[in-house]
């Protein structure tokens, strides 16, 4: 006999399965942003997971309120950077162990890249390197491809402020290329 | 069944309520003097304002000896009235008018212990005793331009009330206090 | 060499490790209900710190004019207290006195 509870039930147990797939095709889609994101910030691929998972569990209690495709991407890039941006200050209050001050070591070299590895592993360990917006504007800019007024939003930033940072960041990594390989760029 | 419900609360509540009326001492018959008198005073506290105002005192007393005083003896009372009026004539009040309240006196625990009467003029104090403690104390003073009902509630040792002198309160023939010592 | 193309090559994305999802997936499913902690970056609704300034406002001038009642009612008890003493000295005085005339005579 089908009854009004086990409708209830059904339906329940409908609604829970669609949204766990609707999820995971969530996290699929975005997982290489999120991860990446994290992963050139802290340039350290556990803690860089860790954090992605954490956002993730975020967006799951998040979804119920939000509306859109776009609204997920543009609260995932805002949640990940700022979750970026304060764990970095919190570390700086903990005292650290030298071991924590080793850098994670660089990803399997892609194949298919063409552009010189060793170059693009000194580029992401200056970029690691810069203080927390500018690295955030940074990453936004060169791995999402978003233009300045796209991260200004994306970060509730004034646009000169975007503008700002990456040309300081760009003047220091230039600097830093010219120092250590004497790479004129 | 229900009468005998009720007649048992009422019982109850007014034998609940003998205690407390007798002891206070109601000011009443005096109401429309205030209208007559060229000044009056009307002073009622409880032991609440009482409390306050032994607190205030004490702030303000900056330590002296009358400021203790009048503390520690604030701290044992439960409640002050004072009524006085003062006249620019004579005959504003009769002395009946103060029957209600010298009718409360004469009830079983009141004591007169002074009173004197001469041409019109009455002065009587009255003390509540319990346990060998006075717990009430009254004064009528009526001149023929002036009258003054004063009572106070609370454990008072009038020895202690003639200590103050700052504020003038004399040391006073008390007589002994087991007797009802009447002087007309 | 052009600093923009190299950056855009070191910063490409990347993927995470594989099972990734699956393990979001699992713990979002295991650990459904949000924690008691308040979100770091929630940004904090103007209107709420609107109602809790105009609620902290109400509260202190509430208890300033509490404790100025108070304090006012208290001075008057204390100077009702000290004439009603006094009077009642006087009184006493008085008819000490007249009891002392009436032995005299």
């Amino acid at each position: 006999m089908f009854t009004q509870a086990a409708a209830i039930q059904e339906t329940t147990s409908d609604t829970m399965t669609d949204d766990a797939e609707q999820f995971a095709d969530l996290v699929k889609e975005h997982q290489a942003m999120v991860f990446s994101m994290a992963c050139r910030y802290l340039r350290n691929r556990a803690l860089a997971e860790e954090i992605a998972q954490d956002v993730f569990l975020q967006l799951y209690r998040k979804l119920p309120t939000l509306e859109s495709p776009d609204h997920v991407l543009h609260w995932l890039r805002w949640v990940t950077a700022h979750r970026l941006i304060d764990h970095s200050r919190q570390e700086k209050r903990r005292p650290q162990s030298p071991l924590e001050d080793v850098p994670e070591p660089a990803a399997a070299p892609d194949p298919t890249e063409r552009a010189d590895p060793l170059l693009s592993n000194m580029l992401r360990d200056l970029v690691a390197a810069l203080p927390e917006n500018a690295r955030v504007v940074m990453i936004l800019r060169y791995q999402e491809d978003l233009d300045p007024m796209d991260i200004a939003r994306a970060l509730d930033m004034p646009i000169a402020t975007v503008k700002s940072h990456l040309q300081r960041s760009l003047a220091t990594l230039r600097e830093k290329l010219s120092h250590k390989k004497g790479v004129g760029v | 069944m229900r009468r005998i419900f009720l007649i048992t609360v009422i019982a109850g509540w007014t034998a609940a309520q003998l205690p407390a009326q007798l002891l206070q001492l109601r000011i009443t018959g005096l109401d429309g003097l205030a209208s007559k008198a060229k000044e009056s005073v009307d002073i009622t506290l409880d032991s609440s304002l009482l409390q306050m105002a032994g607190g205030f005192l004490a702030r303000n007393g900056k330590g002296s000896k009358d400021s203790q005083d009048i503390t520690s003896l604030l701290t044992a009372l439960k409640a002050i009235t004072v009524r006085s009026f003062e006249f620019n004539e004579t005959g504003q009040y009769r002395i009946e008018d103060l029957e209600p309240i010298r009718a409360q006196l004469r009830t079983p625990g009141w004591s007169k212990i002074i009173s004197t009467q001469k041409q019109g003029e009455i002065s009587e104090i009255y003390t509540r005793m319990e346990q060998g403690k006075v717990v009430g104390f009254a004064i009528i003073a009526a001149e023929p331009k002036e009258l003054t009902i004063v009572a106070i509630e609370g454990t008072i040792d009038l020895k202690d009330l003639s200590k103050l002198g700052g504020l003038g309160v004399p040391s006073i023939p008390i007589p002994d206090q087991g007797k009802k010592g009447k002087q007309e | 060499m052009n600093l923009d193309d190299e950056l855009r090559a070191a910063l490409r994305r990347e993927d995470p490790s594989p099972g990734f999802a699956q393990r979001a997936v699992a713990r979002a499913k295991s650990n459904p209900e949000p924690t008691m902690a308040i979100p770091i970056f929630q940004p904090v609704r103007i209107s709420q710190m609107i109602w809790a300034a105009a609620l902290a406002a109400m509260l202190v001038i509430g208890l300033t004019a509490t404790s100025e009642y108070r304090q006012r009612k208290a001075e008057r008890a204390g100077r009702d207290a000290v004439l009603a003493l006094r009077i009642t000295a006087e009184k006493l005085n008085m008819t000490r006195d007249k009891v002392l005339k009436r032995e005299e005579n």
